[in-house]
């Protein structure tokens, strides 16, 4: 593409675009179907915070590994799980990615390079530290990504491996999703350390904010973080500052957001918004481009629901298999 | 009416990207805490007896509440009385520029002490009116706050406040660059206005020199970092003469001219130069990039589209800060800060 003045040639905008719708219909219309009671478990939803998925999974190959949260969907979808599997999986079906026994909180596809969401606050960081080790006795120059929110940033695991990574140099990078409440309280209560900059330049670490909702503020510095990591620069703190559209989890009343908080955040810091205007705007990308993508996710979607809902759900059978893996 | 000093501490500034393309360091919250109590001991020290703060989320304010209190519980009346402004935080600039209108509205704030890089003074200096900024730099990319200890820049800024030293010695008067898009409301820059061939603000520092093709500076000193440096190597303008520099600048492999250039801490770059030419005061450049984003400061904060008209202006002038330089001179040789308790007492 001539006079494209972005990072990414036109095909991957397009792709970080669909990437991104693709979280956002998916987290929609699971706040929709969640209502309906067919789905156990929990459900915590990521729209709102598609470009720091994005942004950073745009960066990476199936050989990398990433440690997701309990807010795993975005993170699935970006690193390349199927969402068709996610989708069974959700609803506890057979077919899902974990054949049915995960649920929304354990949504893994080691062939993606994707070690798992995870349901225990700050048990990412430590699992990516040894992923990294293992890449860099490998010498394959896969680096590891730990994402892990606001709240749990204040786990002592976080904070052991950041020790960990540093001084074995690791090629991770720790990612920190601040949307500002830790479930329900606040990040300007619960942290004492006052910016998560700060807190890894305590053990060494470069650290960089950046506005989450912004998907080429994302893109250019994970990039130059994890090229940084994949030549031996050692592991560093990226903080995406980002919004969390629905609540902590599906049912959450939300009484501590700031009455139209929510209204304001969809119509003035959505981040696919923001993207779509910026390449539109520029003549890079047609809205007639933009508008295909959305039709072909929801149909994507559609088809996913569908097929989870027809799907069988594991046998007894299934109960104590998988239970333990042999290396 | 008694004087107050203003503070506008910044506890966001120094986290980009340049912590890891270049070297830059970081400020702990709880060193700005620091920073800000040791300019309060200096300002207590020169009379000034109520500060005005600007309140924020980062944590500043709360450690230096927590320093006070620990010096009152030592029996120690080294600081002035501390109150925070009444706004809303945003953790954005705004809040920055609030707390400038604020102060500068309240007429009774005779300077503004600023801890940040240039991006903070910019924004105190686009809405502080006519109160004078005594800066310490806590940023990245600190060209225009010059390096000083916090102590005497809180020495000068009260010795200013109280009225101790004449206006004439204790002020001078320093250029902003603005720019507008379409004739709308120009944003200022205090040092540099660069025009890069991104269109996007990402990540908002500037380390790519291949994208680099204007470059306006409002004074040029060889001594600073930033995009200024690229000026102040070529042709040196001092921050107090009349007029700017302005620079078409290349990527280096095809620019007849390079400089090797520190533009961020611990990157020392080669940028090519095309041209450069001095920039009268009031007179309205216009880039020829037909689009691109501008950086203020060293920073993107705008991007402008083909069909859009950008204007690039000088101006003299623009705002005060006090010159702590001047005043620790007078002060000395005025001895405002002497002090003779035995003086004319009898052996």
């Amino acid at each position: 593409m001539t006079n494209n003045p972005f990072p990414l040639p036109k095909d991957e905008l397009l792709a970080a675009y669909r990437t991104m719708r693709t979280i956002r219909d998916f987290e929609e219309r699971l706040h929709v179907e969640f209502a309906k009671g067919d789905i156990p478990g929990f459900v915590h939803l990521y729209a709102g915070e598609e470009a720091c998925a994005a942004g950073i999974m745009s960066h990476l190959t199936d050989v990398d590994r990433i440690a997701s949260t309990h807010r795993g969907h975005g993170h699935c979808i970006a690193k390349g799980v199927d969402v068709h599997a996610m989708m069974a999986e959700i609803y506890g079906k057979a077919t899902g990615a974990c054949r049915g026994k995960g649920g929304s909180m354990h949504i893994a596809d080691l062939s993606k390079g994707m070690m798992g969401a995870n349901g225990i606050l700050g048990a990412g960081a430590p699992l990516i530290c040894g992923a990294a080790l293992a890449a860099k006795f490998r010498g394959d120059g896969g680096v590891g990504i730990t994402f892990f929110g606001d709240g749990a940033s204040n786990q002592g695991t976080v904070l052991e491996s950041m020790n960990l990574a540093a001084i074995w140099n690791l090629p991770v990078i720790f990612v920190v999703e601040n949307n500002g409440y830790a479930e329900s309280t606040s990040v300007d209560y619960a942290t004492a350390v006052d910016s998560y900059v700060d807190r890894a330049s305590g053990f060494g670490l470069p650290g960089v904010t950046v506005d989450g909702t912004d998907f080429f503020a994302v893109y250019e510095a994970a990039g130059e973080i994890i090229k940084r990591a994949r030549e031996g620069g050692g592991p560093a703190l990226l903080e995406c500052k980002m919004i969390r559209f629905f609540g902590h989890f599906e049912g959450d009343a939300q009484a501590y957001k700031a009455k139209g908080e929510n209204d304001y955040n969809r119509t003035n810091r959505d981040c696919l918004k923001i993207f779509a205007g910026r390449v539109t705007s520029a003549g890079v990308v047609s809205a007639a481009e933009i508008a295909l993508i959305d039709r072909e996710v929801a149909a994507l979607i559609d088809e996913a629901v569908g097929q989870a809902k027809g799907a069988p759900l594991p046998s007894a059978r299934d109960l104590l298999t998988d239970v333990y893996v042999a290396y | 009416m008694t004087p107050k000093v203003g503070i506008i501490a910044n506890p966001i500034s120094a986290r980009d990207i340049r912590r890891v393309v270049a070297s830059a360091n970081g400020v702990q919250i709880a060193d700005r805490a620091n920073i800000v109590l040791r300019a309060l001991a200096a300002l207590a020290a020169c009379g000034v007896a109520e500060v005005v703060m600007m309140p924020e989320r980062g944590g500043i304010g709360g450690h230096v509440l927590r320093g006070i209190e620990r010096a009152r519980g030592q029996s120690a009346a080294r600081f002035p009385r501390l109150n925070f402004l009444d706004m809303k935080i945003t953790g954005t600039v705004e809040d920055t520029r609030c707390a400038a209108r604020m102060m500068a509205l309240a007429g009774d704030v005779a300077v503004i002490i600023v801890l940040g890089g240039d991006g903070t003074h910019r924004a105190v200096a686009g809405d502080c009116g006519t109160v004078p900024i005594a800066g310490i730099s806590t940023g990245t990319n600190n060209a225009f706050p010059e390096h000083r200890e916090p102590t005497i820049t809180g020495l000068a800024a009260g010795l200013a406040a109280m009225g101790l030293v004449p206006p004439a010695v204790a002020f001078a008067a320093n250029k902003t660059i603005e720019v507008s898009i379409d004739g709308g409301a120009p944003e200022i820059a205090l040092v540099d206005v660069a025009i890069v061939t991104d269109r996007f603000v990402g990540a908002r520092a500037l380390w790519r020199t291949e994208t680099f093709r204007e470059l306006y500076v409002a004074f040029a000193d060889p001594e600073v970092i930033g995009m200024a440096a690229i000026a102040g190597l070529v042709e040196p303008v001092t921050r107090r003469e009349a007029g700017g520099l302005a620079l078409i600048l290349a990527p280096a492999a095809t620019a007849a001219m390079r400089v090797r250039a520190p533009i961020a801490p611990g990157l020392v770059e080669m940028v090519g130069i095309q041209s450069w030419a001095r920039m009268p005061a009031g007179t309205v450049f216009t880039p020829a990039l037909s689009a691109g984003a501008i950086a203020l400061d060293g920073e993107r904060e705008l991007f402008f589209d083909p069909h859009q008209d950008v204007a690039v202006r000088l101006v003299d002038r623009a705002f005060h800060t006090v010159d702590v330089a001047a005043v620790m001179q007078f002060a000395a040789r005025q001895g405002l800060l002497l002090d003779r308790p035995l003086e004319g007492a009898r052996p």
